[in-house]
């Protein structure tokens, strides 16, 4: 049987991309910055071993244009492609896709109340190949296949944080019947807080940002009803990112241990969170 | 936890200098986002880099944003229903890094804007609520 052995929390800063992609990653900007993910690093390459990651991101207008904007989708591919967003694409590895894994998800959390969008070709962005570079560094084939998990963060309304969780919880259940035997990790990406737009541009909020990070460690579910304001008050407006994090929460169960956590500001203009988290059973 | 549509899109009017990209907004300023989307494309760059108005001249966006487009106004382009993610593709064909098109928009070189993120952003207090003014 497959099972869901942890969740990472990680922001998903296109910058990031660049600093690997430009052998960046030790210098004087950027290497408080990776440091903090080479616990994770390791562990997932001496320990954790996943075979399948799925990855909760949003794209930022790479696959979807303004025409059709689904609230969550689900990649059933074989592969993907990096993305070219303006610059020409990432030079990182094409992205396995688990097809059987992504149906199969898909199915059971249409017949669980969650209507999914199902894609079948799709390129990827730096929301999904950062923190791919950020956890597993420089391969020259990704360790792990991916099924990607998109929500519309972006054209409001978005989902609730508290559908979020939902979503993660069915997406567990859904794991759990599938009779292949996977080792499976989920992963929630974007924020933490920033604001890329307006005269307010620039925002950081390193206190909201770690008891954030706080409410996805023990038994409490009380983050999942922070409503859409609060992020955008307290976190600018890109920080509304972070409710994807709780579609990872969510799918770890009532309890989670944390293994480990970082936090760092600034990476251009967001602040930088990762939390490595493991169900309590 | 359900709330009501109105009440939910009202609260977002009361945050400073900031723009929350709402379906009114995704609807008035959807062809400025198809536009920027196409710059996804190399061989549209190329065309756009040649000659910007001809380029935009096919495309049915008003005479206003395509000025603003021009003038790389990012404010008035929120205005205008403009989303900051799919003008990243006009900030990539110029070359501009995200933060320094993002600096643009603020009241800050994009030295001084540089200086405030390296010292741990804009502080939130005083810039979460126009009414409350906290």
């Amino acid at each position: 049987m497959a099972r869901i052995t942890a969740g990472v929390g990680s922001s998903h800063v296109p910058l990031l991309g660049v600093a690997v992609d430009q052998g960046k990653t030790g210098d004087d900007y950027f290497g408080p910055i990776f440091k903090g993910y080479e616990w994770t690093r390791q562990w997932e390459r001496d320990t954790a071993k996943p075979d399948v990651v799925i990855l909760v991101y949003n794209d930022h207008a790479s696959a979807f244009d303004a025409n059709i904007i689904p609230t969550f989708a689900i990649g059933c591919g074989e592969h993907y492609k990096p993305a070219d967003e303006g610059w020409g694409p990432r030079n990182v590895p094409d992205v396995a896709g688990h097809a059987d894994l992504g149906w199969h998800i898909a199915q059971s959390l249409i017949l669980d109340d969650f209507d999914m969008t199902i894609i079948n070709e799709m390129d990827v962005d730096h929301g999904l190949t950062v923190p791919l570079s950020m956890m597993f560094g420089t391969p020259d084939k990704w360790p792990a296949k991916v099924v990607p998990l998109a929500v519309n963060v972006v054209t409001y309304p978005v989902p609730s944080g508290n559908r979020c969780w939902a979503l993660g919880e069915a997406i567990a259940r859904a794991v759990e019947s599938f009779p292949e035997d996977l080792n499976v990790q989920i992963w929630g990406t974007g924020g933490m807080s920033h604001q890329l737009q307006g005269p307010r541009a620039g925002l950081l909020n390193r206190e909201w940002d770690n008891m954030f990070l706080d409410m996805l460690v023990g038994d409490s579910d009380a983050v999942r009803h922070i409503p859409h304001i609060e992020y955008l008050r307290e976190t600018g407006s890109e920080g509304i990112e972070m409710v994807m994090w709780l579609v990872m929460r969510g799918a770890l169960g009532k309890q989670t241990k944390c293994l480990h956590r970082h936090y760092h500001i600034p990476c251009s203009n967001t602040a930088i969170g990762h939390i490595v988290l493991e169900p309590v059973t | 936890m359900k709330q009501n549509i109105h009440e939910y899109l009202a609260e977002f009017e009361d945050i400073p200098g900031t723009r929350v990209y709402t379906a009114a907004r995704a609807r008035k300023g959807y062809w400025i986002n198809q536009f920027a989307m196409s710059l996804m494309k190399a061989e549209n760059r190329t065309r756009f880099k040649a000659d910007e108005k001809a380029y935009l001249d096919e495309w049915p966006i008003s005479d206003e944003a395509k000025e603003a487009l021009l003038a790389r106004d990012y404010n008035r382009l929120l205005d205008l229903g403009g989303n900051v993610y799919f003008l990243s593709k006009l900030f990539s064909t110029d070359g501009l890094s995200f933060a320094e098109a993002v600096s643009t928009m603020t009241d800050m070189s994009f030295p001084e804007y540089q200086a405030m993120m390296a010292k741990g952003g804009r502080s939130p207090e005083g810039n979460r609520s126009i009414k409350g003014g906290y």
